[in-house]
């Protein structure tokens, strides 16, 4: 198998870019459906009366991660079918558990006598949440939302195999037909979006972060 | 005023109540301190007050409102609270911080502006410079200061100290208690203060209530407290040094002998009527002498001998038969 300049050259100008949006929709998607259940589900499980059940939901949410993205389209293919959906689902569910599990262990160490004086002070259940509880946070459940959106660009790949398109597409092709030259193309855009992603969350989790820690 | 009608707290899971039938009254303005060991139940009454616990059973009214029947955040909102932990918020500046209380209550920002320098003044903080800082930057001192501040920020007539100076060395701690007296002086807050210390309870309370095992063991002023112990767990906590702990709190006033003549010389020893009979002892024994002059302003008004204070120690430190 030799390596053909042109035609990578060609992969990496012409070809691979026209995927890039297609991919970041993969990704974006499902990142953030994945954040908004798991912030949910973070947060009601650190309220008094669910703590009980959190390691058990956190069991289920373990188990969406050892399942393969394939196996969870292939689950989900009689009901969905093919395509973007079931990818876009598949993705969501593999997202999920590293932004709840930073979630649920960063509610849970915000210290003890902080909480305490918070609601000696007055303020209701709501206002710790929102004013203690929550941007003490922050920068933990930043770091899973990291991790999960690193995780969901490699993933993403995938989605090409059950017709949900993405930069899988090109890497694929080049795997079928024996052409190094694509996979490369479309690895080096995979990898810069994966740079990419983790800058900008670490420039949002720094603009949200509290005031203390920058 | 505070009033507690046998109140008991059983925590779930447990068999023996944390607090067992314990009633008692906290006149308004003064320093009510409770007093036991740990487990002994003092905590979980202070935090009964403010609603972070809830009792079993029994009652207990805030100027005779049932608590039970106010909302948990508005009564806090009334009430002070100062924990060992300080528990100031990391994210928030120290002015942040003692806002708190009167941004709940919805206080224009420029009266929570004055009140805040005011009060970072009051507890001896500079605001213009520990203002702006973040608890992470402030010393164990400063920190507990800053607690103060933000509990008496919204001027709430009651407050609940836990430990409150529990978490500084012994000399930062005296400085703190003496300050905090010297405040309460003008301030005339109604206090339920917890501490685990027999010393720091006869130095801050008008009145002690020992608690031991949730049960409600003994409560008077100190002085009653130390010159009649209801029984022996009281003897033991009290300490070894009692009868040194009376004379601190006892006046000369109190031993003095008021018929006595005291040859007057411009040697002679003279203290106030108001001074602590220790500090007449002090003297005694730095002056080598077994009598000083009493006196109330210029005007000498009685003696007291070294006699007269060996006799007191011995009538009221006496062991219980």
């Amino acid at each position: 198998m030799n390596f053909d300049l042109d035609i990578f050259m060609d992969a990496l100008t012409q070809r691979a870019p026209q995927y890039l949006v297609e991919h970041l929709q993969l990704v974006v998607i499902p990142l953030s459906i994945a954040a908004f259940i798991a912030l949910s589900a973070g947060i009601i499980l650190t309220r008094p009366g669910f703590r009980h059940l959190a390691d058990r939901v956190m069991v289920l949410f373990n188990a969406g991660q050892t399942i393969p993205p394939l196996a969870v389209i292939a689950i989900f293919f009689p009901f969905l079918g093919l395509g973007y959906g079931p990818a876009i689902l598949a993705l969501t569910i593999y997202a999920l558990l590293p932004i709840s599990r930073n979630t649920i262990a960063a509610v849970s160490a915000v210290p003890r006598e902080v909480l305490d004086a918070a609601r000696g002070m007055g303020m209701t259940s709501w206002q710790v949440l929102c004013r203690v509880e929550l941007p003490l946070s922050v920068p933990t459940i930043m770091a899973g939302i990291r991790t999960s959106a690193v995780l969901t660009v490699s993933t993403a790949v995938l989605a090409a195999l059950v017709g949900g398109k993405g930069m899988g597409a090109i890497i694929f092709a080049g795997i079928n037909f024996f052409r190094p030259e694509l996979v490369l193309a479309g690895t080096i855009y995979i990898g810069a979006m994966a740079v990419a992603m983790e800058r900008v969350i670490a420039f949002v989790e720094w603009l949200i972060s509290p005031a203390h820690l920058k | 005023m505070i009033t507690l009608d046998r109140i008991s707290k059983t925590f779930p899971g447990t068999d023996i109540p944390a607090v067992d039938r314990v009633s008692f009254q906290v006149n308004a303005g003064n320093i009510c301190v409770f007093v036991g060991p740990s487990g002994c139940g003092k905590t979980t009454i202070l935090r009964m007050i403010n609603r972070l616990e809830e009792p079993s059973s029994g009652r207990i009214t805030v100027n005779g409102q049932d608590i039970m029947s106010l909302d948990p955040a508005v009564l806090r909102r009334t009430i002070g609270y100062v924990i060992q932990q300080i528990g100031l918020l990391p994210h928030k500046t120290i002015e942040q911080n003692v806002s708190l209380v009167p941004e709940l209550l919805n206080w224009p920002k420029s009266k929570i502006k004055a009140r805040v320098t005011e009060l970072l003044v009051l507890v001896g903080l500079d605001p213009g410079t520990v203002g702006r800082k973040y608890p992470h930057q402030l010393s164990g001192g400063q920190s507990q200061r800053v607690g103060v501040a933000r509990a008496m920020a919204a001027d709430p007539p009651i407050m609940l100290m836990d430990e409150p100076f529990g978490a500084v060395d012994p000399i930062v701690r005296i400085h703190l208690q003496d300050e905090f007296l010297r405040l309460q002086q003008h301030l005339k807050k109604t206090i339920c203060f917890v501490t685990h210390d027999i010393n720091e309870a006869v130095k801050m309370g008008d009145y002690l209530i020992i608690l031991n095992m949730g049960r409600l063991i003994q409560m008077g002023t100190p002085l009653e407290v130390l010159t009649e112990p209801a029984d022996d767990f009281v003897l033991n906590l009290l300490g070894d040094d009692r009868g040194v702990k009376i004379l601190d709190l006892t006046r000369c006033e109190t031993l003095m002998d008021r018929d006595r003549n005291f040859p007057y010389n411009p040697d002679s020893c003279l203290i106030q009527s108001v001074k602590p009979v220790k500090i007449a002892l002090e003297l005694m024994m730095k002056k080598n002498i077994d009598q000083v002059g009493v006196c109330k302003g210029e005007r000498i008004v009685g003696v007291l001998t070294w006699n007269s204070i060996k006799e007191h120690i011995s009538r009221v430190s006496r062991d219980r038969p």
